[in-house]
C-alpha cells in the first residue's frame, strides 16, 4: 500500500521541481504573491491527484469488495449499499459550509473590487520602485540598460532588436538622421514634435547648400560646418544640439527630443511612427534616449 | 427481473457511430498533431495555402474531436448501452430504429457540413459553437430526434428503475439542448440586408461582456454536458460491465450526480475572471469550481472503489487498465480545474498553455480513454467477435499513456513559464520579457508536446486497426460474454 | 432514499432542469441592460472595419491573440490601459479569446501602424524574426466581402438600434452607393498608408483586398 503512495508522491515531486528549475531559470520572483500562490496551487494539484489516486490503487491491490447489495440488477450491474467514503462526504460538507459562508459574510463585508485592487497594485509598485527609479536616474550604465530592457519590449517590433530599422522599415538608431531625411525636412519644413520654437519652416536651403548640411547633419556634425549651417544655428544651436531644448538635437538622441516624439509621434519619410502618450515615466524616456544614443556607430 | 436472454438487442444504429467515433478520432487526432507541430515548427503552416494555416485548423480539430469524435462515442454508447440497462430493444420498434437511422444521416450531413464550413473560414468565432446558423438548425434537429428516442426507449421499458447511466444521458440531453439553443441566438443578416451578403452569416444576439458571459455559460458547459456527463454515464455501464464489479456505493452515486447538476453550471465565470464582467460572477465562478471538486471526484472514487480488490483484473485486461487510469485523469483534470479556477492563480494560468494542458488531462486521458475501451467492449457484442489482440490493446495503453504524460507535462510546465514570464519585472520595475521571448522559450516544450501528440496518435492509429479487425476478423464468439471481453 | 424518482423519469427529468437552469438565470440576466452601455463617443464600426473584423473571424486571428487586458500593471505596462466593458458594447461576437500565443491586440491600433501590419501580415518574420504566426499572404490577393459587412451593419442597425446614420440602408444599390463613396476612399487611405504597390493597384481598381479590411480593423482597436 505504501509503495504506491510513496510512487505517486515522487512522481508529483519530479514535476514540481522540474517546473522549479525552469521557472528560476527565467529568474522569476517566487515571492510575488501571485506567483506564490499558482506555485503552491500546482504543488497542491500534483500531490493531492498523485497521492490520492495511489491510495485507491494500492486498495485495488490489498482491500476486497464488499457490502450489501441492493435489489435492483441492470444488464448484471449490481449495486452496494455502502455509506459515503467519510472524507469525501466531509470535505464536500466543508466545501459547501466555505461556500456559503465566503458568498453570503466573508466577500461582500471585503467590499472588493478589482479595479480598486489594481489602483493597490500600482501603488505598491510605484512605492517600491520610486527610489530605484531615482538611484537609476543617476548612473549612465543602469540608465541604459533600462533602456534597453524597455525597447526590446515596446520598440524593437518596428525598429529591430538591434535599433537597425529593420532594413529602412522604421528609423535606424545607428545614425540620427540619413541625408534623405534631412533633405525632406528641408524640402517641406516639418510641424509634429512641438517645441518651443514651433515650426521648422520650409526651404530654409535648397540646391547645393541644402546637400551640404545635409551631408554635415548625416556625417555626424564632424568637421568643419558648411556655411549655410549659419541659418540652422540660430535655431539649432551652434553645436547642432538644439539650443538648450528649443529645438531638436540634430546631433544624437538626446532626452528631449525621445521625450516629443514618445508624446507626439513622427510621420516623416520612412513612414508613421506611434505616439506612446503617458507609457513611460520620465526617468524610463530618460533611459531610452541614453540606450538610443549608444547605438550609434 | 427478466433473463436478459429473451432480448434480442439490435445494435445497427450503435454500430453505425461506433465506426464514425474511430474515423473522427483519426482526423481529428491528426490535425491536432499538426497544429501541435506547427507551433514548435512554423514552416508547417504552408502545407495547404490558406487552409492549412495553425488558426483555420485548429477550430477544425477541437470541432473534429468534440462534435465528430466524442459525439459520435456518447451516441454509440448511448445506442447500445441505454437497450441494455432500460432492457428494451430498438429493434422492438421500428419507429424508434428508423428515427435512429435518420439522425444518423442528419448527423453525417452536419459533419461534413462543419468540416467544410471551417476549412473555408466560415464561423461564427465563438469557441466551440463555431458553426453558423443553417447548421445550428441542423443540430437542434439531431438533438431533438435523439431526445424522441431518448424517451421513446424510456417509456418502453421493462427496468423500472433508471440505472445511473441514464440519468447522465437524460442530463446530457437537456442540458445541451438549453445551453446550445441560448448560446446560438443568431440573427441571420440575410433577411434584414434587402439580399446583399452571404446566406449563411449572422450576428450574435448578445453584445461584448454579455456575448461573453453566455459564450462561457455555454463553452464551460459544454465540457460539462459533452466532455464530463455522457463520459461518467461510460463508465458507469462499462467499468462494472467490464469488471463485473457491483457499483461501490449507491448513495455516492446520487449525490454525486445531485452535486455536479447544481453546482456545475455556476462555475462558468472561472472562464472570465479578471475580465469585464461583475466582480460578483467572477467570485461566484471560483467559489463554485472549488465546490466542484467534490462531486467530480465523487463518480471517480465511486469507480476507483467499485475496482478493490481486483488488482488482477488490473494487471490482465487492458480495457480495465484504460477505464482506471481515466478515472484517475479525471480526477487529475478536476482537481486541476478548480485550482486555475483560483483568482490568483488564474491571473497566471488564463492564456497560456497550462490549460491547454489541462484541456487535454481530460481529453486524452479520460474522455478518448473511457471512448476506446468502450468501444472495444461494445465490439464484442455488436460484431459478436473476441477482441482481435489483446497485445496490441496493450501496447496501445502504454504508448497513449506516455502520450498524454509528455502532453501534460510540457503544457504544465510552458504554461507556469509563460505566465509568469509575462509577469516578471527586473530590479528596476520595468518588464523583464518582450513578448517574443516568452514565445521563443516554448520551442522545446511544443516540441515535446508534438511528440507527446503523435505517440498518442500512433494509439489511435493502432487502436483503429484492432478495431477494424475485430469487427472483420475477430473469432466468432458463440455466445454473448457476460462481463470480461475475450480478446486474443 | 432517492428511488422513486429515480423510477419517474419525468419527474426526474424536470428536476434535472430545474437544477441546472437555476445558474443561468441568476447569473446571466441580471447584468444584461447594464453590461451593453457604450463608453461615451464609442462609434460603432464602419464598414470596412467590419469586413476587416470578418477577415479576423475567418482567419481565425482569436486562435492565438487576445482582446482582453487585464488590470495588472503588467498588462498595462505592456498593452496599455485596462479594458472596459463599455468599448465593447458594438462587438458582436465578443472576440475576447481564451488563448495569448500571440499578444494581445485590444490596443495594438495605438501602437503599431499600417505598413508595420502590412510588412507582418506578408511575413511576420521579417520584423520579428523569431516569430511563430503564419504568414497570411491570401488576404492581399482575396477581395474582402464588403457586401456582408454591409448587411451586417443593416441589421445592427435595425435589429439592436446601432446608432448608424442614413448611409446604412438595406438593398443593394443603397450598398453600391455606400461602396463608392465611402467605403473605397476609406480603403484608399489604409492602402496607401500600407506602402505596397499591389495593393494599392488593388484598391485603385475599386476592389479592396482582404488585408486592407483587415488593417482598418487592427487599426480601429485602440
Ligand atoms: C526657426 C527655427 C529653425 C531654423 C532656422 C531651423 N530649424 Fe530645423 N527645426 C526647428 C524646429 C522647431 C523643429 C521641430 C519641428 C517639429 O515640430 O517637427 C526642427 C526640426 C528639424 C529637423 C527634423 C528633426 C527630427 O528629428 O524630426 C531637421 C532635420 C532640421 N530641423 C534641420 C534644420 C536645418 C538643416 C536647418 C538649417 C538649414 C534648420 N533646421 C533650421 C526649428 C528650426
Ligand atoms: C509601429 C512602429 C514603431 C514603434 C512601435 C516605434 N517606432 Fe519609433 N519610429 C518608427 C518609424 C516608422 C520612425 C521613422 C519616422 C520617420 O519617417 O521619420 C520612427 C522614428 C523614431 C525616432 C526618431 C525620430 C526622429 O526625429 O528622428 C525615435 C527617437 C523613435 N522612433 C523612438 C522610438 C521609441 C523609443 C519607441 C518605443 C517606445 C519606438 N520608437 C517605437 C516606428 C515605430
Ligand atoms: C500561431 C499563432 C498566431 C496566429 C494564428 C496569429 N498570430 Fe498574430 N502573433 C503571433 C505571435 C507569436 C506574435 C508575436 C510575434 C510577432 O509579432 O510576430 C503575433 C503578433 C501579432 C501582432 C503584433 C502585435 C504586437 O503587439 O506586436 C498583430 C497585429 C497580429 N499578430 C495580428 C494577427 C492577425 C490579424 C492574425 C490573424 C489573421 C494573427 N495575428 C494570427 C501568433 C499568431
Ligand atoms: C471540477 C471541474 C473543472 C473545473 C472547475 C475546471 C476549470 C477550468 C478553468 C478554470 C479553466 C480555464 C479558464 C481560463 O482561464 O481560460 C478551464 C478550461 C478548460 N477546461 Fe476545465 N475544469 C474542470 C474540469 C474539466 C474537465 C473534466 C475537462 C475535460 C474533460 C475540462 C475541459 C476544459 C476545457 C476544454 C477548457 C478550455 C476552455 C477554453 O477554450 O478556454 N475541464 N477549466
Ligand atoms: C493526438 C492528440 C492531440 C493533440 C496532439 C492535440 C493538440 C492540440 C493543440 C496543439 C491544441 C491547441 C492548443 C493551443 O492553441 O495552444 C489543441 C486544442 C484543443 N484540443 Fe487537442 N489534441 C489532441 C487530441 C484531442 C482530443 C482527443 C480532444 C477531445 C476529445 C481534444 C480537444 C481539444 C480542445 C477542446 C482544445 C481547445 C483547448 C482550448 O481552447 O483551451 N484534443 N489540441
Ligand atoms: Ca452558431
Ligand atoms: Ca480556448
Ligand atoms: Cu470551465
Amino acid at each position: 500500500m505504501n509503495s504506491f503512495i510513496v510512487k505517486g508522491l515522487v512522481l508529483a515531486g519530479v514535476l514540481i521541481v522540474a517546473t522549479l528549475v525552469v521557472i528560476k531559470q527565467m529568474h522569476i520572483d517566487l515571492s510575488d504573491p501571485i506567483n506564490l500562490i499558482t506555485f503552491l496551487g500546482a504543488i497542491a494539484i500534483a500531490v493531492l491527484t498523485f497521492g490520492v489516486g495511489a491510495k485507491y490503487m494500492a486498495q485495488m491491490k490489498t482491500d476486497t469488495a464488499g457490502g450489501e447489495l441492493a435489489e435492483e440488477n441492470w444488464d448484471g450491474i449490481g449495486e452496494y449499499k455502502n455509506e459515503l467514503p467519510a472524507g469525501w462526504a466531509w470535505s464536500f460538507f466543508g466545501t459547501m459550509v466555505w461556500a456559503v459562508w465566503y458568498f453570503l459574510w466573508g466577500y461582500p463585508l471585503n467590499a472588493y473590487s478589482q479595479i480598486g485592487e489594481y489602483n493597490k497594485e500600482v501603488k505598491a509598485y510605484n512605492a517600491k520602485f520610486e527610489k530605484k527609479f531615482e538611484a537609476a536616474a543617476k548612473d549612465p550604465a543602469t540608465l541604459r540598460d533600462m533602456g534597453e530592457s524597455i525597447f526590446l519590449v515596446q520598440c524593437a517590433p518596428c525598429h529591430g532588436e538591434t535599433g537597425d530599422g529593420l532594413s529602412g522599415k522604421a528609423q535606424d538608431f545607428e545614425q540620427r538622421m540619413s541625408k534623405k531625411q534631412v533633405l525632406a525636412v528641408l524640402k517641406s519644413g516639418q510641424h509634429q514634435l512641438m517645441y518651443p520654437l514651433g515650426a521648422m519652416p520650409a526651404g530654409l536651403a535648397s540646391g547645393q547648400q541644402a546637400e551640404e548640411v545635409a551631408a554635415y547633419i548625416a556625417g555626424g556634425m564632424k568637421g568643419k560646418a558648411p556655411a549655410a549651417w549659419a541659418t540652422c544655428a540660430g535655431c539649432h544651436g551652434q553645436d547642432g544640439t538644439g539650443n538648450g531644448g528649443t529645438a531638436p538635437n540634430l546631433k544624437t538622441y538626446d532626452e528631449t527630443l525621445v521625450t516629443h516624439v514618445l508624446k507626439h509621434g513622427k510621420t516623416g519619410i520612412i513612414g508613421h511612427m506611434p505616439a506612446f502618450p503617458g507609457r513611460f515615466t520620465p526617468i524610463q524616456e530618460k533611459a531610452l534616449a541614453a540606450y538610443l544614443q549608444t547605438l550609434k556607430q | 427481473m427478466q433473463s436478459s436472454a429473451a432480448l434480442e438487442y439490435d445494435y445497427s444504429v450503435a454500430k453505425l457511430y461506433m465506426w464514425t467515433a474511430v474515423i473522427f478520432g483519426i482526423v481529428g487526432m491528426t490535425i491536432g498533431v499538426l497544429i501541435a507541430s506547427q507551433l514548435a515548427f512554423p514552416e508547417l503552416n504552408y502545407l495547404f495555402g490558406e487552409y492549412g494555416t495553425f488558426s483555420r485548423l485548429r477550430p477544425l480539430h477541437t470541432n473534429v474531436v468534440i462534435y465528430g469524435f466524442t459525439v459520435s462515442g456518447i451516441f454509440a454508447t448511448f445506442y447500445y448501452s441505454a437497450q441494455r440497462v432500460l432492457k428494451v430493444s430498438m429493434g422492438e420498434s421500428k419507429l424508434l430504429n428508423g428515427l435512429g437511422y435518420l439522425q444518423f444521416i442528419l448527423y453525417l450531413i452536419a459533419a461534413t457540413g462543419m468540416v467544410i464550413s471551417e476549412l473555408m473560414g466560415i464561423t461564427a468565432s465563438k469557441e466551440y459553437a463555431q458553426m453558423e446558423w443553417p447548421l445550428d438548425v441542423l443540430i437542434v434537429v439531431i438533438w431533438v430526434l435523439w431526445g424522441v428516442i431518448m424517451f421513446g426507449l424510456i417509456g418502453m421499458r421493462r427496468e423500472k428503475a433508471l440505472y445511473i447511466s441514464m440519468w447522465y444521458y437524460i442530463a446530457c440531453f437537456l442540458g445541451v439542448a438549453m445551453l446550445y439553443l441560448f448560446n446560438n441566438m443568431e440573427v441571420p443578416t440575410i433577411f434584414f440586408s434587402g439580399g446583399v451578403g452571404a446566406w449563411y452569416h449572422s450576428v450574435s444576439m448578445y453584445a461584448g461582456t454579455n456575448d461573453a458571459l453566455v459564450q462561457w455559460w455555454w463553452g464551460h458547459n459544454a465540457v460539462a454536458f459533452v466532455f464530463t456527463v455522457p463520459i461518467i454515464a461510460i463508465i458507469y455501464y462499462f467499468l462494472p460491465k467490464e469488471s463485473g464489479q457491483a457499483v461501490y456505493s449507491y448513495k455516492l452515486s446520487l449525490l454525486s450526480f445531485w452535486g455536479l447538476m447544481f453546482v456545475y453550471l455556476w462555475a462558468g465565470g472561472h472562464h472570465l475572471l479578471w475580465s469585464t464582467v461583475p466582480d460578483w460572477m467572477q467570485t461566484m465562478g471560483s467559489v463554485f469550481s472549488v465546490v466542484l471538486i467534490l462531486p467530480s471526484w465523487g463518480s471517480a472514487i465511486n469507480m476507483l472503489l467499485t475496482m478493490k480488490g481486483e488488482w488482477n483484473q488490473l494487471t490482465e485486461n487492458p480495457l480495465i487498465k484504460f477505464m482506471v487510469l481515466a478515472s484517475t485523469f479525471y480526477m487529475l483534470s478536476t482537481l486541476e480545474g478548480p485550482i486555475q479556477a483560483v483568482k490568483s492563480v488564474n491571473a497566471i494560468a488564463h492564456f497560456t498553455d497550462w490549460i491547454p494542458g489541462h484541456v487535454h488531462d481530460g481529453v486524452l486521458g479520460w474522455v478518448a480513454f473511457m471512448i476506446f475501451a468502450a468501444l472495444m467492449h461494445m465490439a464484442t457484442r455488436a460484431f459478436k467477435r473476441e477482441i482481435y489482440s489483446k497485445s496490441l490493446l496493450e501496447a496501445q495503453f502504454w504508448i497513449q499513456t506516455t502520450g498524454v504524460v509528455l502532453y501534460f507535462t510540457s503544457m504544465w510546465i510552458a504554461g507556469i513559464t509563460q505566465g509568469m514570464m509575462w509577469r516578471a519585472v527586473d530590479e528596476y520595475g520595468n518588464l523583464m520579457y518582450s513578448f517574443i521571448d516568452t514565445v521563443s522559450v516554448l520551442h522545446p516544450y511544443y516540441t515535446i508536446r508534438a511528440i507527446g501528440g503523435l505517440l498518442y496518435l500512433i494509439g489511435m492509429f493502432m487502436f483503429a486497426y484492432n478495431f477494424l479487425m475485430t469487427a472483420t476478423a475477430g473469432r466468432k464468439l458463440e455466445q454473448e460474454p457476460q462481463f470480461r471481453s475475450p480478446m486474443a | 432514499m432517492f428511488h422513486w424518482l429515480e423510477k419517474n423519469p419525468f419527474l426526474f427529468s424536470v428536476g434535472v432542469f430545474i437544477v441546472i437552469a437555476f445558474a443561468g438565470l441568476v447569473e446571466i440576466l441580471p447584468n444584461f441592460a447594464e453590461a451593453s452601455r457604450p463608453i461615451k463617443g464609442l462609434k460603432p464600426y464602419t464598414v470596412l472595419q467590419l469586413a476587416g473584423k470578418e477577415v479576423y473571424k475567418k482567419d481565425n486571428c482569436i486562435a492565438c491573440h487576445s482582446q482582453l487586458i487585464r488590470p495588472f500593471k503588467s498588462e498595462t505596462d505592456r498593452y496599455g490601459k485596462y479594458s472596459l466593458s463599455g468599448e465593447y458594447a458594438y462587438d458582436r461576437p465578443f472576440l475576447w479569446g481564451s488563448k495569448r500565443t500571440g499578444p494581445d491586440l485590444h490596443r495594438v491600433g495605438n501602437y503599431r501602424t499600417p505598413d508595420w501590419h502590412a510588412n507582418h501580415m506578408w511575413d511576420p518574420k521579417s520584423v520579428v524574426p523569431d516569430s511563430i504566426m503564419p504568414a497570411y499572404k491570401h488576404q492581399f490577393k482575396n477581395v474582402a466581402d464588403m457586401k456582408t459587412a454591409y448587411a451586417e451593419a443593416v441589421t445592427v442597425k435595425k435589429v439592436f438600434n446601432t446608432p448608424y446614420g442614413d448611409e446604412i440602408q438595406p438593398g443593394k444599390a443603397a450598398f453600391e452607393k455606400y461602396y463608392k463613396t465611402i467605403a473605397l476612399p476609406e480603403a484608399l487611405k489604409i492602402a496607401k498608408a500600407m506602402k505596397n504597390k499591389d495593393v494599392l493597384a488593388m484598391v485603385q481598381q475599386g476592389k479592396i483586398p482582404e488585408i486592407v479590411a483587415l488593417v482598418a480593423y487592427l487599426e480601429r482597436l485602440k
